[in-house]
Order: C-alpha cells, then structure tokens, then sequence
C-alpha cells in the first residue's frame, strides 16, 4: 500500500466513523444502564449518605462530646448547595470539606479528617443528600433547616 | 326571620357563654363573659409587678472545664446583675447532656449561685439514663404550681414519650445516645401524659378565670416541627384545661431558638439556650418577624443568652432575650411585649 492508498484509506474509515458517529450520537454513546445497575448505584450512594449520617452523629470525631449533629439535626444548616464560597471563619473562600474540618477542629476539637477520606467523602454525601433540590442562593439572614424529613432516617434505608 | 332584641341576643350568649365555659370546648375569656352579660367590665387580675428571670438548655458535659459550663456561669452572673432583680428564677430542662448524675450535679453547683431561689423542670437529655432518677433526687418535683404576687405558675415534664425501649432489649446508655439526638426517629413524640393533665385539671380548678397563669414546659405547647419535637403531643388537652383564663404567657426550652406564637389566650415564647443555638425548620414560622439572625459558628456565644420577664400590675408582659452576642434584629432587641 503506497502513501497515497494509506491516506485515501484513512479518509474513508473517518468519513464512516464519522457517520457512525452522527447515527449514534442521536441516540445513545453507549447503551443505557441496566435499572439493575442504576439501583445499585443509588445503593452505592445511600450506603454513603448513611456513613455519613453515623459520623455527623458521632461524637468520637470530637474530643468535648460535641458531634455535627448536636447544631445541624438533619444536616440542617450545613448548607453543602452553597459552597465553594468565602466564609469569614476560614478566613478564604473554602469548600464544604474545608467548613466540615473547621467544624471537626474548633468546636468539636478534635482532629481533621483527611480530605479524600472516605469519611469525608460520606459527611458531604449526607449534609449534600438532605439538601437535595434546595437551590443555590445567597445566604439569607437566618439560620434554616434542610429539606423537610416527614419521618425514618431522612434517606432510603434498610 | 324574627328579630332578636338586644336583651333577648344578651340573655343568648351569656346562656351559651356560661355552659361552655364548663364544658371547656370553647370558652370565652372571663373579660368577654362579663362584657356581654353587662356585669363589669372585667380585666384580669392586677397584679403586683414583678420580674423574673428564664435560663434552660445548658447541656453540660460530664468533661472538666468544658465550654458549656463557662457559658451558663456567664448566664448565671447575667441573671445575678439584673436590675432590679428577679423575684425568681426559671429553669426549662436540659441541664445535662447525657442524664449523668455528675452532669446535673454540676449544673446544680452553678445554678445554686443565683442570688434568687430558682425552679426547675427536666428535658429529655436529663432523663433517659435512669429515667428521672438522678434528677428527682437532686431537684424533687417534675411538675408543680405556685403563686406569686398575684400570678399562678404552672411546670409540666413534658418530655414523655411511650416505652420504645423495653421490645428492643435497649441497654440505658442506649436508650439515652438515642433520645440525645434531636431528629430521633425511633423514639416517638414527647407529651406530658394523662398524670400529669389530671394533676394540671385539678391545679387549675381552684384558680379563678381572672388570675394571670404563666405556664412552663421544656418543648412547646403547639406543633411546631414535631421531626425534632418542637411540640407536645397532648398540647390541646393542655391548652384546652388553659382555655378558662383570660389570659396565659407559656414559656418553652428545647429550641434553642427565638420563636414566638399564639393560640387563643396563649402567648407562647421560645427561649435562648447556653450551649448551641439551632436552626429554624424548615417550615413557616407563624411569627417570621420574631426571630434571631444567623449565628455566627465562630463566635461560640452567638445564639445563646438568659431571659428577663417583666410583668406590670395588668399582666402586660414584657419578653427580654438578653442574646450573649448580636442576635436579634431591631423589633426585639429591647424585647417583645406579651
């Protein structure tokens, strides 16, 4: 095959795969998730949030028997939906893991925990999880609660 | 249609007027019975004026110089410099934190530094380790009355809730972890329970319509966010057997909140704690304007304070939230009449 065979090849395979892409790009890039697999995601994820709601209730993460929970009951508060932003606290514009740490350190008094922990990932799982569908707004002049919960842990569980 | 003549529509409603007052489904004021039977305009009951001060939810931990134990001395000393001073002194329930005897103890140490004698109920996070034990021990009674300068004063345990415990072969410590958390959904609505409505039944009876009755609970006599009980489940009964008087100021703990409500003839105010302050639920609040700022998480004395209650010779009632930190917004700051 000469150069000119090579590049002529070449010119077909994109131009098919670009028609190929075009006809399925219409549909789908890949084929959808089973409902199978989708619930057991959502297991996955409700396995996290109710880590998360363990330690926001544990007062082990403190060392004056504070726990998240005895300021923010329900992830109240927490406002996850509002962050990154400047908190005068921290003294910067800081995450909700950074907030969540402050939290661990000065009113709990206890030790941070590591950013890409697990913990950390499940504490913002439940604080995010109780104010789903809550939209972003600039914080108003009152504390206030997170989605209201009409009874059981807040969250689908066993 | 036939006319009712003004004597005949009198004789009516002083008729209806009298036999619901007995009945108690709805009983108008001892003010409006009068008023229409053209007896006396009558008001309630002077009173010779006073002030009393409010503390609750101190939630002491059994841990030594811990933050909450400064933070209720700063109440105590709050209380001690009013002026003029409290006849008395109230204090809502949650003591402790986890119903340790030290933890009341300690409470008890700081609060017998008031330089007025002072009352007290229990909250649930005083009770569920030994079922009120320690608590009755060292304070007695969990409901009681007295008068003062013309002012009957009521306080229910309110914090009851049925025996969720026992099937579930709970140890103590476990019952008590759970009740400890405010959003507990295995642990069912609080109340006072049919005791204690019939001792408030028999309480009240001797007091006539006119007196001005100050009533204290450690949650709220109406629903208010029953997820966190913010509420008593046998309230209506409460307020019901509250019904004949002219007029009621209940005061709650339990919130840790400025909230402020009224049902009929009750005037119902939610009260500061000293150790963390929480959040407005996420329902409308029946008074949105009566209500704290945000706190501020860095300033652990935001959100949290004592409360003076003055009231004058006409049971007109002045509500003081003496916020540690600046919490309240210009209508309340100087207080809320009630």
């Amino acid at each position: 095959m000469n150069r000119n065979h090579k590049m002529m090849l070449a010119s077909i395979v994109s131009t098919v795969a670009a028609g190929v892409l075009i006809v399925t790009s219409t549909v789908q890039a890949k084929p959808p998730r089973s409902d199978a697999q989708i619930a057991q995601e959502q297991a996955l994820l409700m396995q996290a949030v109710a880590k998360g709601d363990g330690l926001w209730h544990d007062g082990s993460l403190g060392t004056n028997g504070l726990a998240c929970g005895n300021c923010h009951p329900d992830g109240s508060a927490s406002n996850p939906h509002t962050f990154p932003k400047f908190q005068s606290n921290l003294g910067k514009v800081g995450t909700l893991r950074d907030m969540i740490n402050w939290c661990i350190m000065v009113p709990m008094q206890g030790k941070a925990l590591a950013l890409d922990s697990d913990e950390m990932t499940a504490m913002e799982a439940y604080s995010t999880f109780t104010h789903r569908g809550l939209a972003i707004a600039p914080a108003k002049d009152e504390q206030h609660g997170a989605i209201p919960v009409a009874g059981g842990p807040g969250y689908p569980s066993q | 249609m036939k006319k009712i003549s003004r004597r005949q529509f009198l004789g009516y409603t002083t008729k209806a007027g009298a036999a619901t007052m007995f009945t108690g489904i709805f009983a108008p004021s001892a003010t409006s019975f009068f008023g229409l039977g053209g007896v006396a305009e009558a008001a309630t009951k002077k009173i010779k004026p006073f002030n009393f001060a409010v503390l609750t939810d101190a939630h002491l931990y059994d841990i030594k110089d811990h933050k909450f134990d400064t933070i209720l001395e700063k109440a105590v000393a709050d209380v001690n410099s009013l002026n003029p001073a409290p006849d008395f002194v109230l204090y809502g329930g949650d003591l402790g934190q986890s119903g340790k005897e030290s933890e009341l103890l300690k409470g008890k140490k700081i609060l017998d530094k008031l330089k007025m004698k002072y009352r007290i109920i229990p909250g649930e996070h005083d009770w569920y380790l030994d079922m009120g034990k320690s608590w009755r021990g060292l304070f007695g009674d969990e409901n009681w009355s007295f008068d003062h300068n013309g002012v009957h004063f009521i306080a229910l345990n309110s914090i009851l809730v049925p025996d969720f415990w026992t099937m579930k072969n709970l140890t103590p410590r476990e019952r008590m972890g759970l009740m400890e958390e405010l959003e507990c959904h295995k642990c069912g609505l609080w109340g006072v329970g049919s005791k204690q409505l019939e001792w408030l039944a028999k309480d009240v009876k001797k007091v006539t319509p006119d007196t001005p009755v100050v009533i204290m609970t450690h949650s709220p006599l109406w629903d208010y966010y029953p997820r966190w009980n913010f509420q008593t489940y046998d309230a209506p009964q409460i307020r019901d057997l509250l019904r004949k008087f002219d007029k009621v100021i209940s005061i709650h703990g339990h919130v840790h909140q400025v909230v402020y409500n009224e049902i009929g003839n009750i005037k119902s105010c939610g009260l500061l704690s000293t150790s963390w302050p929480w959040p407005y639920p996420p329902v409308d609040l029946p008074y949105p304007l009566i209500r704290q700022r945000r706190a501020d998480p860095g300033d652990f004395e935001d959100g949290l304070g004592a409360h003076n209650v003055q009231l004058k010779e006409d049971f007109a009632g002045m509500m003081q939230w003496r916020a540690f930190s600046d919490l309240l917004p210009e209508n309340i700051k100087q207080g809320l009449k009630v």
